[in-house]
């Protein structure tokens, strides 16, 4: 077994995990943290997206020992319990999810989007949306809620 | 996933150590994108997976006196953010942005991409165009080749069970070398390259090719060179034609496969058109590099 040690939406946590478990079982298994899907399993869907440091990555595709000593965000750790991120409340207003089951790995990828990218033209969102497949919506409403989101966290910036 | 054991290294010469020990039964983790895939559908797991994530020394860009030095754990990623390559040689991050959607270019490294060794592996072409070398280390210490010698085949590189690439340099000579990379995929995103290719050259005062050097990129077993097309242009003046014929001499030259993304002749199409693409836009990037960068 491995004893994994990390920052995990701003708790520290640890799991004692089997070698093998990859990051998204992890989070599934040892922690309840059911946000991140398991879709394709091989890194082509995104439903999985989490961010590491920062960084947003295919939780299937890690091991979950490769986050020992760091820190992990999921979407439960997005929203606190009286207010959603702004991306969150955007999808909810323009209605951008239908089945929702991409959800927490686009919102995760529009978060890190935003996060380096406080006002990011549609080619570049497209572009940051290319890791995460929808097979309801057409992206359509997702464009325009992260362009929405984005305004909003700017105003909060300069306020 | 089946079972494994896994050994983390501390930095370069401790997995080289590890490796000695626990080879062949080891395979080493670096992005995880190719291997943690190949290891949900092989029927078997390794005994044991080395994981070199946390080895320091195998990351980052700098500039050496040998030239450009890319570790092979850097991120597609970190080359596409890196201030050096952003500057000096822009076509690697034109080809590292083409590499999979942004949480794979985040886990997924340079050295791993060349480490597999796909024939449409979007980061060989643009460095077989500016002749990269690369360092690998094994029990008998370290050796450098050309980048093109590393490629053995489809999924087959030089390296020993035993051995680990370590770092990728491009030529002084080569760092600021106008360069260009194109590929052709059925989608934008998260497509293999039907074809990939990159042209780099030099533009002499009388306005003619210098050293120019294509690669193409899945129309052969590993990523290859075009010497003819190169000999061609080599001192010739800068013409639309001469791209053009230096185009249909590059298609002549690969070996391309029929399969089910594209036939054989319309990778052949593809790679007159990207080859006088390529060399249209590294003409084009003349302008923006430095004067005396040539020899």
């Amino acid at each position: 077994m491995t004893e994994v040690k990390m920052k995990l939406n701003g708790e520290t946590r640890s799991a004692s995990v089997p070698p093998e478990t990859t990051l998204l079982k992890m989070l599934r298994e040892s922690f309840n943290l059911t946000g991140a899907k398991l879709g394709c399993d091989v890194g082509d869907c995104g439903a999985c997206t989490v961010l590491v440091d920062g960084m947003s990555v295919n939780a299937c595709l890690m091991l979950a020992n490769q986050v020992d000593g760091r820190e992990v965000l999921t979407i439960e750790g997005l929203a606190t319990v009286e207010y959603l991120h702004p991306v969150q409340e955007a999808f909810e207003t323009f209605a951008s999810l239908q089945c929702g089951f991409c959800g927490p790995g686009v919102i995760m990828s529009a978060k890190a989007l935003l996060d380096e990218n406080p006002d990011p033209t549609i080619p570049e969102i497209r572009d940051a949306l290319s890791g995460n497949l929808c097979r309801c919506t057409g992206y359509t409403k997702m464009i325009e809620a992260i362009q929405d989101a984005a305004r909003i966290l700017r105003a909060k910036e300069h306020a | 996933m089946r079972g494994f054991k896994v050994v983390e290294a501390r930095d370069a010469n401790h997995a080289v150590a590890l490796l000695a020990e626990l080879a062949p039964s080891v395979k080493v983790l670096a992005g995880g994108t190719d291997l943690l895939v190949d290891f949900k559908h092989a029927p078997h797991a390794p005994e044991v997976v080395l994981d070199i994530t946390r080895a320091e020394d195998l990351k980052g860009v700098s500039m050496t006196d040998a030239g450009l030095r890319i570790g092979a754990l850097a991120t597609h990623t970190d080359i596409m953010r890196s201030p050096l390559v952003r500057e000096s040689l822009p076509a690697l991050v034109d080809a590292a942005h083409t590499i999979g959607a942004v949480q794979t270019r985040n886990l997924g490294t340079l050295g791993g991409n060349l480490v597999t060794c796909v024939p449409s592996m979007d980061s060989g072409p643009t460095l077989v165009a500016l002749e990269a070398r690369v360092t690998v280390a094994g029990p008998g210490g370290r050796r450098e080749l050309p980048l093109t010698e590393f490629f053995v085949g489809p999924r087959k590189t030089v390296l020993k069970p035993d051995e680990l690439l370590v770092d990728i340099i491009i030529p002084k000579k080569n760092v600021g070398k106008p360069t260009d990379f194109l590929k052709f995929g059925l989608r934008k995103g998260q497509a293999l390259a039907l074809v990939n290719v990159a042209s780099s050259l030099w533009v002499d005062p009388k306005k003619t090719f210098v050293e120019p050097r294509i690669a193409l990129g899945a129309v052969a077993p590993t990523v290859i060179r075009a010497p003819e097309a190169e000999a061609y242009l080599e001192g010739k003046k800068i013409t639309p034609e001469a791209m053009s014929e230096a185009g249909r001499i590059a298609a002549g030259e690969a070996r391309p496969i029929s399969d089910f993304r594209a036939s054989a002749q319309y990778r052949r199409d593809l790679i007159a058109v990207l080859t006088r693409r390529t060399l249209e836009n590294a003409c084009a990037r003349v302008q923006d590099v430095r004067p005396g960068g040539s020899k």
